[in-house]
Order: C-alpha cells, then structure tokens, then sequence
C-alpha cells in the first residue's frame, strides 16, 4: 500500500489520524473487501459464528439466519446465550429448547442450547444400558461436569449442531458459538472433552490394571501413588472414589464418543460448513478475531469472511474537504459567538471526532488484518444504538448479505 | 461506598461485559492507586494478555514484576498456582514436576468442580494476605482483572461450592478463607465497568444483584465512553428549532470552514443522531441510579486516540482526581 497523500504539515494528533480515511485516499481496508455474504446464506448448510464476547454474534447469527430464510431454505438459529430482547424478538423464552417458528420470518426457526438436556441425551445414546445411563447421571461429578467443565458447552453446541444437522430438517444451520476467550476451546472441544473422559492418566489409578496401565512405565506407576496420596490429602477422603466410580461408568463409552466427535470435526471441516468471525472495532475483540482466522486456518476450517461489527463509517464525500484540523480550527473561533455559532462549533466539533475515530478504527482493523486471509471483510456500521427486534435485523441484513429490510424504504 | 474509600480497600474485584472496557479500567484504576503511594498489584486471571500491550511490557506471567514505581503485575493460571499451592503446604517439590502437567490441572479442575477457581482467587487471597518481614502487608491494594459479568458469581462463589463438596481437609480451609475475604466488605468491594448501552447496563444491574446476593460488597460502577454533551441549552435549542443547511453552512464558511449546504445537511442529520444516543444515553445513567445507590464513575469516549500507555496515564489521572 502506497501511504496516503501528506495533508498539512503540522503532525497535529488529528492529522495522522485522518490518514487514510479521506475518501479519495487509499482505505486501510480495500484489499480485503470482497463483496457480501449473500453466497454463504444462499449455500452453506451450516454457518457458524465466533468471535469474542459482546461484539454481536448473536445479532449476526440471526441477520444471516434471516437471510437464508429470505431464499427460501428452512432454517434454523441455534443461539447459546442471547439477550433477551433479542429472544424475544426470536420468539424465545427461557424455557425455549426445542426449535420454535420465529414470529414474523418465513422459514426460520430458532432455539436456545439446553447444555444439561444435550449431555444427558448424549449419555442416554452412548450408555450400554439404561441403568448405568442411570448411573451416570445421578453422579455428583456428572452433574458438575455436565455445567462447569471448560469447553463443554462448546462441544455440547457442536454436539447439538450435528443432531440437527442428522435430523436433516433444516437447509441451513446457524449457530453462534460461546464468548470463549479462544478459539483453541471451541475447535478442541470434541478432542477435549474426550481425552478427559478417556484419561487414560486418571484411571491408571483410579482403577489399576485397566487396559491403559499397561502402557506406562515403572515411573508413572511411582508417581501416581505419591499422586493419589497427595490428591486424597488435599480434597478430603470420598471424593476420590467418587470420581472413580464416575470414570469407571463410562468405560466402554469412549469409543462412542471418539467417533461422535471425529465426525462432528468432520463436518465442521467441510464445503457445506462455512465459518464467520465477528469482531467490534476495539483492539481486544480484533485480537480475538485475528486468533480465530490463524486457528481457523491452522485446522483448514473453511472461513467465509469477516465482519466488524459497529464500525464508525468514514465521512461522506460530500464532507471530504472538512478535515478535522479545518474543522476545529474553525469550531474555535465560533465557540465564543451567539448561539447559532456555538450550534455549528457543536457540529464541526462532532464531525472532526468521528472522522477521527473512523480512522483510528479503520487502521486498528487494518493491523489486526495484517497477515491474515480473513476470506470476505464485512463492514456493519452502528445503525442504531440497538439492535433487537427483526427490523434492525433486517437492516444488518442488508450490509452482511444484500437482503433489503422486510420493510425496506426505497 | 463512596469514591473516596474505594482505593482503601484490600481488593478491588472489577468486571464487566466484554468488550465496555474492564481491563482498561483495572489497569487505570491500579496505575492511580500505585500512584498514590501505595504498593499494588494488578492480577489477570483469564490469561488473555490485556496489560502487556497496555503497559508496553513483555507479556506477564506468574511473576511479580514493577510495571510502574510501585505497580506490581502478574498473571495467574492455575497450573501455576497448583504447583505453589504443593510446594507451600506439602513441601511436595518433588512430585509437583511430574503431578503438575495439564492432566493433573485438568484432574484439579473436575476432581472437585470449580478447583481452577479456587485455585486462581486462592492465589489472590494468598498476595492479599502476604506480609513482609517488618509484618506490614507486601501489597496495600491488589485490583483483579476479574472474568466477565456472566461469570463472575460462578468464580467468586467457586469456594462456596468447594465448601459444599469437600467436606474436610484443607481444600476445604482454604476454601473457607477465600470465602471470608470476598464477602469481608472492608477488604473486598467489586468495581462492575459499563458503557452505556442497554445490554451491559442490564447485565451489569443483574450483575451488581447477584454479586449482593453472595454477599460481596458493590463499589462505585465505572461508567466507559460516556458520549461528551456539547453544546449548552441555548445552542442546543438553536439546533432543535430547526438550524437551516444554509444557515450552518454561511456560518462555518465564515469561521474559515469549508462547508457546502449539502455537507451541512449531513452534520445535522450526525447531530440529530447523536441527540439520540444522548438521550438513551442519560435514560440508562437514570437507570443505573433507580437501581444501584453507588456512585457512578464516569470516563469520556476517546474518539480518535489510539488507547496506549500514555492514554492509560490520563485515564490515571482522572480516576485520582475522583477518588484521591
């Protein structure tokens, strides 16, 4: 990129802020655009979401939802944790866990993930028999486990992801993944969860003489006592057996959960799977962003784009020649006049800010991009200061795949 | 509570949704403390490296480490933490290589649920009560870098559950300790960072109940990018009457600015939208206040200014100049 035509000499704060903004100068961010997403939710029969927490996933995961209903494909939006007006606006409530028409929006379905029902029902489907499913669930570990391990709620989303996806009811499938701080919980889960289960180092000796002893050596055999012996200290006396008893139950289910979970990857890793990251202007939420695409990447999950969400949109055309340096130059001299001149001092005040934090978000995007291969880069600006009901949707709509508002103005 | 208590406590919990700011305003919070002479320490729990960058520091880790005179840094996992907490009560130096690899920390994590928590606030607990050989406290204030408002309660009531698993040993009297001092209201006040937006101002009202409910003392809501009031009443009856394009225009032309009627048709249009977002922006501070009786500390947006060390000083500052 060749660096923008110099305004001004003054290095004044405002005029290296303003670089790159100016329409006519080079936008930091032109080498990534790419058109919309309007192919992916005219395609893909499973979209998934992510990125850090607050930055509108939810919100995208219903807009692109919206969208593939629009085209005529049954849809559905799995949502893990939405805000509540926006639940309502899906027609969700909190007892929601089966899939329910949206009110207002051919085709589209929408549903909470229940974590608790999802596990058990992958018990229920991996267990022998009834009874130690039974067993299983009465656990303390299990009740604990089912709700506080890290990533299960990731790996009970993809688990729910691929039963809908089995079902085969639904064209198209969008999910919005857990504000996980990072990417490596969400792609590992599956593999997470069950080496864990597996853990072939906790049931060396929680249960000497199972198959996976063998393969450890004298010095492991040493360690583990001393282990146990300092564990049983440190947690107090039954948890222990607790605990082994729980793993001891699901022997023989590793298998089951080890294929469930190959094929869930699967899936996620195929054409028909298509991954968004979303991400706000603000540096912290780009450094998430910028994680998942390499993470992405790493695991050749197949990317669709990018989208940052709530960007400050650059100054019209039409106000190009008002850089902030004029513009506050000019406010202070009117900021000591009537009150029609401190009016205007107010506007050109406001116009050099959000110029000025339009460039700021436009470079800040730029190097998190840095070295990326972000697929498609999708701008929503901050429409409004909230987005919650399907006309709002609409409207984000319109900027991540090209669909009109349902009742959209000329 | 008021503001100038705040920085006497012995631990400031701070929190938030993500992405209003809460890192950004520990860090601020801790640089003014450190600033005003006592000896603190700045604690991330979650591993994200927030501070490095803040700071223009190497990434931090489980060390100690001045930041600033007097502003001590470190980032706590519970691996770390685990491998402490056998050395200094079993002496077990010699199993912990060997124990304390990903498998014993994921032992840990489930063996008794919400362990890694424990394990994380028990270090705190560990800097708060640390003294040194003249018997005065290492740290005067240690502010936490807490995990979200979603998850707050799960990691501050961690040790509560402990307490209801683990009915002996000393997990259990560890457990207890931290308990005593998240729900001590001298030593411990919680700091929730907003914006005003309506969902983190409904997070944070159930956010502020909740962390009441397990007894943790509320301080002042830190209220982030807070959109500047810009004109006075009289300019500000001037734009509503109706400020023509043209009338905009002539005037800034006037001042020197280059500015066509259609352009002025746009800054109106701008304006008339920031009056909205003012306006939903005073509803929520009113909401904020019908809820919560604690003061709100609020801190402006920063429009163009790329956050660095130097923003982090002036936002130091401003905080010392409402709590010195």
């Amino acid at each position: 990129m060749s660096p923008p035509a110099a305004r001004g000499s003054e290095a004044a704060r405002g005029s290296e802020a303003a670089r790159g903004s100016a329409p006519g100068a080079s936008d930091p961010l032109a080498r990534w655009h790419d058109g919309d997403l309007s192919e992916v939710v005219a395609q893909a029969s499973i979209i998934v979401c992510t990125g850090a927490g607050g930055v509108g996933k939810t919100t995208m995961a219903a807009s692109l939802a919206l969208g593939a209903a629009a085209r005529g494909r049954k849809t559905v939006v799995l949502t893990i944790d939405p805000a509540r007006r926006l639940a309502q606006s899906l027609g969700l409530d909190a007892m929601s866990e089966e899939a329910r028409a949206v009110p207002g929006a051919t085709g589209l379905d929408a549903m909470m993930l229940d974590m608790r029902r999802t596990f058990d029902g992958l018990i229920d489907r991996h267990a022998p028999d009834p009874e130690r499913a039974e067993r299983i669930k009465a656990n303390r570990f299990y009740q604990q486990l089912a709700s506080s391990l890290a990533g299960t709620q990731e790996y009970m989303a993809m688990e729910k992801l691929y039963e809908l996806h089995e079902h085969g009811r639904y064209d198209c499938i969008v999910i919005d993944t857990p504000p996980t701080r990072s990417a490596l919980d969400f792609l590992d889960a599956p593999r997470r969860l069950t080496d864990f289960l597996e853990g072939r180092f906790l049931r060396m000796f929680l249960a000497p003489g199972m198959r996976a002893g063998k393969q450890v050596g004298r010095a492991v055999g040493w360690g583990s006592g001393l282990f146990m012996r300092a564990a049983s200290r440190i947690t107090g006396a039954g948890v222990l057996e607790d605990l082994g008893d729980f793993f001891q139950s699901f022997e023989g289910m590793y298998e089951g959960f080890k294929e469930r979970a190959g094929e869930v990857y699967r899936l996620l890793a195929s054409q028909g799977s298509a991954f968004v990251v979303v991400a706000s202007p603000e540096p912290p939420a780009l450094r998430e962003a910028r994680y998942f695409l390499h993470r992405l990447e790493q695991d050749g999950m197949p990317t669709a784009g990018l989208v940052i969400n709530r960007l400050t949109p650059p100054p019209d055309p039409a106000l190009a020649d008002l850089t902030p340096e004029a513009a506050r130059a000019a406010a202070g001299r009117l900021t000591t006049g009537d009150a029609e001149d401190r009016a205007v001092a107010a506007l050109l005040e406001l116009h050099a800010d959000r110029w000025e934090l339009a460039a700021r978000e436009r470079r800040d995007v730029a190097a998190a991009l840095q070295g990326t291969t972000p697929g498609r880069l999708v701008e929503v600006p901050r429409l409004r200061p909230e987005v919650h009901d399907l006309e709002a949707l609409g409207e984000v709509g319109a900027r991540l795949h090209g669909d009109d508002p349902p009742d959209a103005r000329a | 509570m008021t503001l100038d208590t705040l920085l006497s406590h012995r631990l400031l919990v701070v929190t938030g949704k993500g992405g209003v700011g809460k890192s950004t305003t520990a860090a601020a919070l801790a640089l003014a403390s450190a600033r005003g002479g006592r000896r603190t320490a700045l604690v991330e729990v979650e591993g994200r490296q927030a501070f490095a960058s803040l700071f223009d520091t190497p990434p931090w880790d489980f060390e100690e480490r001045e930041v600033r005179p007097g502003l001590f840094g470190v980032s706590v996992d519970a691996e770390d933490s685990l491998q402490e907490y056998l050395e200094l009560f079993y002496g077990a130096k010699r199993l912990s290589r060997f124990v304390v690899g990903s498998t014993a920390v994921e032992f840990a994590t489930t063996a008794a649920p919400g362990i890694k928590d424990v394990l994380l606030i028990g270090k705190v607990k560990e800097m708060e009560r640390r003294r040194e050989p003249d018997g005065r406290f290492t740290y005067d204030l240690i502010v936490l870098d807490a995990p979200p408002t979603g998850r707050v309660v799960a990691f501050l009531r961690a040790p509560e559950a402990t307490l209801e698993l683990v009915t002996m040993g000393p997990i259990r009297q560890q457990a207890r300790s931290v308990v005593d001092m998240v729900t001590d209201h001298e030593r411990t006040c919680a700091v929730p960072v907003t914006v005003l937006e309506d969902l983190p101002v409904t997070e944070t009202l159930e956010g502020a109940a909740a962390l009441r409910a397990l007894g943790v003392a509320l301080g002042p809501v830190v209220v982030n990018r807070v959109l500047p009031e810009r004109v006075d009443a009289e300019a500000r009856a001037a734009l509503v009457e109706g400020l023509s394009p043209q009338a905009v225009a002539d005037r800034a032309q006037r001042a020197g600015a280059a500015l066509e009627p259609d352009g002025a048709r746009l800054l109106l249009a701008q304006a008339e939208a920031d009056r909205a977002r003012l306006a939903l922006q005073a509803e929520l501070r009113e909401r904020l206040h019908e809820h919560l009786d604690v003061p709100l500390l609020e801190l402006p947006e920063r429009y163009g200014t790329r956050f660095g060390p130097q923003e982090l000083d002036t936002l130091a500052r401003a905080i010392e100049e409402r709590v010195a």
